[in-house]
């Protein structure tokens, strides 16, 4: 006992390794009680709803892979997908591409650089379904800005959100013009995180602008990139409220998004059973997309130059 | 300078076409029904008429407009407390599992909200709470799996001597928090607040599927539901969505740099 001075060593090495007994717990609980309640018990009931027949008035009935066949099988099931991709592919490539360009003119020496930042960024904070609204007026076939603005020069523009061809672009342009700002953000940051001297050695190289552009500046972004378009794609795939307040759907179907089918199978219908089979497949779409994207990206970024 | 002028020239367009749509949202709001078909829409109408936000106001619009602020400010308090304690046992403490345990974590952020909706409504149900408060709050109090990423990368980067001082004069994990690092987080707390607040503010499909009555409606489900009503009505909804867009507007205003910075904080840049 003599051979310890004193007891404060123990508990400071204690401290210094960490170690502070049921506090970590402590601090997770709430936040633990969360994600397994309210994410992950969801996650295992929607997976074993699927297999069910619940109509939510009766008890349900274990039907196998009932949900799955009739969903492999559904015309309405593939439609929607298909609707589904072309709003992603509409909107993703569109609002990363505009956004990257932005970000290569603000990455300049250029007065006012802050004021326009912040002006690209305020559609992102714009409630959807507001912006729903407004779009709906703004695409308005008589009185709208935009066949307004057309028929100053001439030009007779179509009845946008009851023309089955021109509903889904219409919705996606309102995706795009809320979230091309706030991505910009993000290629700025990457853009501003690459030294100088790597663009003066490729322009000593002989090499032009353009191919500075993709060989140097490009490949350094991925990490951005990665991001943008992981958070995008995830966003595009769910997308509700535009489509519920801009067209429900319609006309004939021509915007009904998986997201807003399992809405309305589970909350209109009330078949919940099969909702829960589409959502099980909303996810593995999702989740398959994301890990393409990880297993793409992770070959081709270098981190940290620094 | 032909270059810079060029360059100046989309700038403009880029920032006129994104402040368009709030523009015109201001412009319609102020016109009476009867003067919407005779001005184009991007011109305004003289004189304002104040008449469909009043029209607004003798509806039930502004009780849900309250319920909104009451939602946005449970849900971000709720945020910014438990995710702080999360985030804060994650990034600096050591106990068993963590690394699984984050690994979790992280795995939720792949789970859509598309997916969850179904069986949150169907726990609720089954816990008597469709329509009430606690339905409407309870799934989202008590942080989100992002949040705690956001706020993880932050603490991580705070020097561990300041911590290391702190309990080598005998503070306990409870008080280095709250002395030694939520007043070095400001920034991040900030951020973490604003978020949050825009999400919660703009939140529409989990309020339009656990709550049905006026008490509980929050006022982006009143504003779907004007759009439904029998024959529709643009200076109307117009109105509402001013409402609906001036808090958020002046929280960006005031608030700007902190969205700029949650660029940061996911360890991009």
């Amino acid at each position: 006992m003599k051979a310890r001075p004193d007891t404060a060593p123990a508990p400071v090495a204690a401290a210094r390794r960490g170690l502070t007994g049921w506090y970590p717990y402590l601090f997770i609980a709430p936040s633990l009680f969360g994600v397994i309640a309210f994410l992950l018990l969801p996650v295992l009931i929607v997976a074993g709803l699927s297999f069910f027949n619940w109509q939510l008035l009766s008890d349900p009935a274990f039907t196998g892979l009932d949900n799955y066949r009739k969903l492999i099988s559904d015309p309405s099931v593939s439609h929607s997908l298909w609707v589904t991709v072309l709003y992603v592919l509409l909107c993703v490539p569109a609002q990363t591409a505009l956004a990257l360009a932005l970000a290569v003119l603000l990455n300049q020496r250029l007065k006012g650089v802050k004021i326009f930042r912040a002006l690209f960024v305020i559609p992102w904070i714009a409630t959807p379904i507001v912006m729903g609204l407004v779009w709906d007026w703004i695409f308005d076939p008589v009185n709208g800005a935009v066949n307004s603005a057309l028929a100053v020069v001439g030009v007779q523009g179509p009845d946008w959100l009851s023309d089955s061809t021109w509903a889904l672009p219409a919705i996606a342009l309102v995706n795009i013009w809320q979230h091309t700002g706030y991505n910009m953000l993000f290629f700025l940051a990457g853009l501003q995180g690459i030294p100088k001297e790597l663009h003066d050695a490729a322009s000593t190289d002989g090499a032009t602008s353009w191919q500075r552009f993709f060989t140097v500046t490009l490949p350094l972004l991925n990490p951005a990139m990665f991001f943008v378009l992981v958070t995008n794609m995830i966003g595009a795939f769910q997308v509700f409220d535009t489509v519920f307040v801009m067209t429900d759907g319609g006309p004939s179907d021509s915007t009904e998004v998986i997201n807003f089918k399992i809405f309305g199978t589970a909350f209109r219908e009330f078949d919940f059973g099969y909702a829960s089979a589409l959502a099980m497949l909303l996810f593995l779409i999702i989740l398959l997309v994301t890990l393409a994207q990880v297993r793409y990206f992770n070959r081709r970024t270098t981190y940290d130059l620094s | 300078m032909l270059k810079k002028s060029a360059i100046y020239v989309v700038l403009l367009a880029g920032a006129f076409l994104s402040i368009f749509p709030y523009l015109l949202v201001v412009l319609t709001a102020f016109k009476s029904r009867g003067r919407l078909n005779a001005t184009k829409p991007w011109l305004p109408a003289f004189p304002p008429s104040l008449g469909n936000i009043e029209r607004l106001l003798d509806t039930g619009f502004p009780w849900f407009l309250g319920n909104t602020l009451v939602m946005t400010a449970a849900l971000t308090a709720g945020q910014l407390v438990f995710t702080t304690f999360a985030a804060y046992a994650f990034a600096r403490m050591r106990f068993r599992g963590r690394e699984a345990l984050f690994w979790v974590y992280m795995a939720t952020l792949m789970v859509p909200a598309a997916v969850t909706v179904i069986p949150l409504f169907l726990i609720m149900r089954q816990l008597g709470l469709v329509n009430t408060w606690y339905g409407l709050l309870v799934p989202y109090l008590l942080g989100t799996p992002y949040g705690i990423f956001l706020m993880r990368q932050f603490f991580r980067g705070i020097p561990a001597g300041l911590e290391d001082a702190a309990r080598i004069d005998g503070a306990g994990p409870l008080t280095t928090l709250w002395r030694i690092i939520l007043p070095l987080s400001r920034p991040a707390l900030g951020t973490l607040a604003i978020i949050t607040v825009i999400s919660s503010w703009n939140n529409f499909m989990w309020p339009m599927i656990i709550t049905s009555g006026d008490d509980t409606k929050v006022i982006t489900v009143a504003l779907a539901g004007l759009k439904g009503a029998v024959g529709v009505d643009d200076t109307l909804m117009m109105a509402g969505s001013l409402i609906a867009l001036v808090p958020m507007v002046a929280i960006f205003i005031f608030f700007q740099r902190y969205i700029v910075r949650s660029v940061v904080l996911t360890g991009l840049k």
